[in-house]
């Protein structure tokens, strides 16, 4: 590969298919009332003093945690990592009094009042959505699967869509925002539809095809990366990945690395069987997507090409059954269990936090519960 | 007779209530002043017009008037300790042993030093002791004030005020047991000199449990109402602070205790955010004006070499302690010398409380007075410019980002 391909940043670079590496964006708060706390720089200098598994990385704001693992092709290794980060970032957080989180939103945080991190590209992020960057303190799972080419890429983003809603039904963890319940599972989905290059990617399926879109729209002006587009799925030609974008940062990373697993399982059958894929998968799109923010597992969905509706636990249980019947996979097994209890009864996180705000009808102490869950008690 | 009944009498009578009205408006106004177009901090506006409202400028407040007002500056301080009791996180020291390593190593140097200083300056020992624990603390209602106008938060800003808190414990801990070598000094009398200094501490911890564990149960069934949460945490503040005075008790320690056990015995985190609003913003801007007033000026140039000893000793000490122990305790040195300059703040509200113990023994009164009034002016002024500095600098400040 000469050294001309590499510096363009459109050139999608090769990865092994169906390799994994996960991206959780975290909460911080402090212990005294459970708001959100700018302390993202002394948590990093504090964790970066003895080497540790995994990456971690400021975010927009400084309330905001990006913890990212390696590049993994199986569920123990990846889970074992996500595992040894978790603990290192819980334990320097214990030490300068912080809380740490996941979930898609913080329940009650009042976006003027967050930092924007000192770094120049989030002060023009800034500069440019104005109250949006500051309510786009939202906190996401991104996955990325490995992809052997572009063409590949385009192909399996534009089939996996078709599963956007179980992605956002199962990791929704936002139904509570600026201190009131928004009848939504996932509330985080929507901040982020608020940005002009956010949705769909185009129906493109050849990777010179892509290239030129993104040209005509650079020079256009609309975008100047690949960073600014917002898409539920972009490829990221960086990486030789595609990077699912919906989900909101569940509240365990047990729950993170099943959805990984479910996302590679998706893929590799996908990338078997070759299904034919036109842009009538988008027809029902915002539908389904809508109602799996809305409603979670107990939404609808419309399957474009069977033209069958039903509910969204149901079409994932299914889907489980399907991909479970894979001998090439077997130690992915322990994933799909942690699915299947979710959708056996056990709810998404959205369900956990309601019913655990029942208990103590305080938000604050709803919080601090996710801390703790995310510690991996309770 | 008087034919002309109907007209006001004159000069007019007022009352304290509205003595306390008038310091409230001046104090607010300067406030806004001071902040606008001198771009300071709100508080100096409400020291500098409670200054010139009293005996040592116009006299418009005479002694007798700040006598009277006395109360409403008992009440401020504790409301403002209340709300400092419950930033006592025994958790975290817990889960930093280190932290707590800081605290310890910061008050004990600042006391020596500023003793030591005062020594030197040939200061008799009683009165430099007594001084140097009321320089072991930090104003707690200055870092509060402060921080909620910065709308200030994270790591700097949190370790100011949990040092704060403990540093105005050992501060009155320690008054309480100099309260016992003063009994020897000044008395000879060797039961009181063991006796009053563990009623004051036991008296008021067992003070401060019975009212957390009172308040709780009662706060907890308002919670769903709000503001009548909050008004009746108030009412249970005035309650303990007249308690802790009838007992002759330690109001301080009362009430710090109060808000600390309030917060440990809170496992559903629903007083979190307890604080009491306007109400408590009147009497906070009341307590600044009023401890201003009652400043006597004329001391603060006599003394104002010793003064500025003390200021220099007391940053000396807590400096060394807070950055020695700042990186084993997680946190950078830069950041750490950021929380020493937070821990300046110093106030006339000390004084509110050692009025109490000093008349037990006027022989100190005058001392004590001639060494910390000189103290109190520079960083009355200098105090919250420094720790605003430090909020500021670490990127804690939303106000100011």
């Amino acid at each position: 590969m000469s050294a001309l391909e590499s510096a363009d940043p459109l050139h999608f670079s090769e990865s092994r298919p169906l390799t994994l590496g996960v991206e959780l964006e975290l909460q911080l708060f402090n212990t005294r009332d459970c708001d959100l706390t700018p302390v993202a720089s002394d948590l990093i200098d504090l964790i970066e003093r003895q080497s540790h598994a995994g990456d971690v990385k400021p975010e927009i704001t400084q309330s905001m945690l990006e913890i990212s693992t390696g590049i993994h092709d199986r569920h123990d290794a990846l889970l074992a990592e996500l595992q040894s980060v978790r603990d290192t970032v819980v334990a320097a957080a214990d030490r300068l009094n912080v809380l740490v989180s996941g979930g898609g939103a913080h329940p009650f945080q009042h976006w003027s009042e967050r930092r924007i991190f000192d770094k120049p590209r989030f002060h023009q992020v800034s500069a440019l959505y104005g109250y949006l960057a500051k309510q786009f303190t939202v906190f996401g799972q991104h996955i990325h699967v490995g992809c052997a080419n572009g063409d590949d890429a385009l192909y399996l983003l534009h089939a996996m869509s078709r599963y956007v809603p179980h992605f956002i039904a199962l990791a929704a963890s936002s139904p509570y925002l600026q201190g009131v319940d928004t009848a939504f599972d996932s509330s985080r989905y929507n901040a982020i539809l608020a940005f002009p290059l956010s949705g769909r990617a185009p129906f493109v399926l050849r990777w010179d095809e892509f290239r030129t879109y993104f040209e005509r729209l650079r020079a256009l002006g609309v975008v100047e990366s690949i960073k600014d587009l917002y898409w539920d799925i972009r490829p990221k030609p960086e990486f030789g990945t595609i990077e699912i974008r919906v989900c909101d940062t569940p509240l365990k990373v047990e729950t993170a690395a099943a959805l990984a697993i479910y996302a590679q399982a998706l893929a590799r059958r996908i990338l078997a069987e070759r299904p034919p894929v036109t842009e009538d998968v988008y027809l029902p799109y915002g539908y389904n997507r809508f109602h799996a923010c809305r409603f979670g597992l107990d939404g609808e969905l419309i399957d474009p090409m069977t033209r069958t509706r039903r509910p969204i636990a149901e079409d994932i249980g299914a889907t489980l059954d399907t991909l479970g019947a894979d001998p090439s996979a077997p130690e992915s097994e322990p994933a799909f269990a942690v699915l299947r209890r979710m959708i056996g009864g056990a709810g998404n996180d959205a369900y956990w936090m309601r019913s655990t705000y029942q208990i103590g009808r305080s938000l604050p102490d709803l919080v601090f519960r996710q801390a703790e869950r995310w510690r991996g008690r309770g | 007779m008087d034919t002309l009944f109907f007209l006001p009498s004159w000069p007019p009578q007022v009352g304290s209530l509205t003595m306390a009205a008038l310091v409230l408006l001046a104090a607010l106004v300067a406030g806004e002043i001071v902040q606008r177009i001198f771009k300071l901090p709100r508080l100096i506006g409400w020291v500098i017009a409670g200054a010139i409202y009293g005996p040592s400028a116009t006299g418009l407040l005479d002694a007798e008037a700040l006598h009277d007002l006395q109360f409403v500056m008992h009440v401020a301080a504790g409301l403002v300790l209340f709300e400092f009791g419950q930033r006592i996180d025994l958790g975290w020291l817990r889960r930093n042993p280190w932290l707590a390593g800081t605290s310890v190593l910061e008050a004990t140097l600042a006391f020596v030093a500023v003793f030591l200083i005062l020594l030197l300056l040939r200061v008799s020992p009683p009165v430099a002791a007594f001084a140097a624990a009321i320089a072991m603390a930090t104003s707690p209602a200055t870092v509060m004030t402060l921080a909620r106008d910065l709308r200030a938060s994270g790591q700097v800003t949190q370790r100011v005020e949990l040092l704060t808190a403990l540093d105005c414990a050992y501060a009155f801990i320690t008054i309480g047991v100099l309260l016992a070598w003063f009994h020897a000094e000044y008395h000879g009398d060797w039961v009181v000199m063991a006796a009053h200094p563990l009623y004051l501490i036991f008296g008021s911890s067992i003070l401060a449990l019975l009212a957390a564990a009172i308040a709780r149960p009662l706060l907890m069934r308002l919670d769903a109402y709000g503001d009548v949460q909050r008004v009746c945490a108030f009412a249970l503040v005035l309650i303990a602070v007249a308690l802790g005075e009838w007992l002759n008790l330690s109001s301080a320690l009362v009430l710090l205790g109060f808000g600390a056990s309030l917060r440990a015995l809170d496992d559903r985190r629903r007083f979190v955010s307890l604080d009491f609003g306007p109400l408590g913003q009147i009497f906070l801007v009341l307590l600044f004006a009023l401890s201003a007033a009652a400043l006597d000026l004329s001391i603060a140039l006599a003394g104002a070499i010793t003064g500025i000893a003390l200021v220099a000793a007391r940053y000396a000490g807590k400096y060394v302690g807070v950055v020695l122990t700042s990186r084993v305790s997680g946190l950078s040195t830069r950041k750490g010398s950021l929380v020493a300059l937070g821990l300046m703040p110093m106030s006339a509200v000390a004084l509110v409380f050692v009025h109490e113990t000093v008349t037990v023994f006027p022989e100190l009164a005058r001392g004590l007075l001639s060494v910390l009034v000189p103290a109190l002016v520079v960083l009355e002024m200098a105090g919250p410019l420094l720790a605003r500095f430090a909020f500021v600098r670490a990127g804690e400040s939303a106000a100011w980002a």
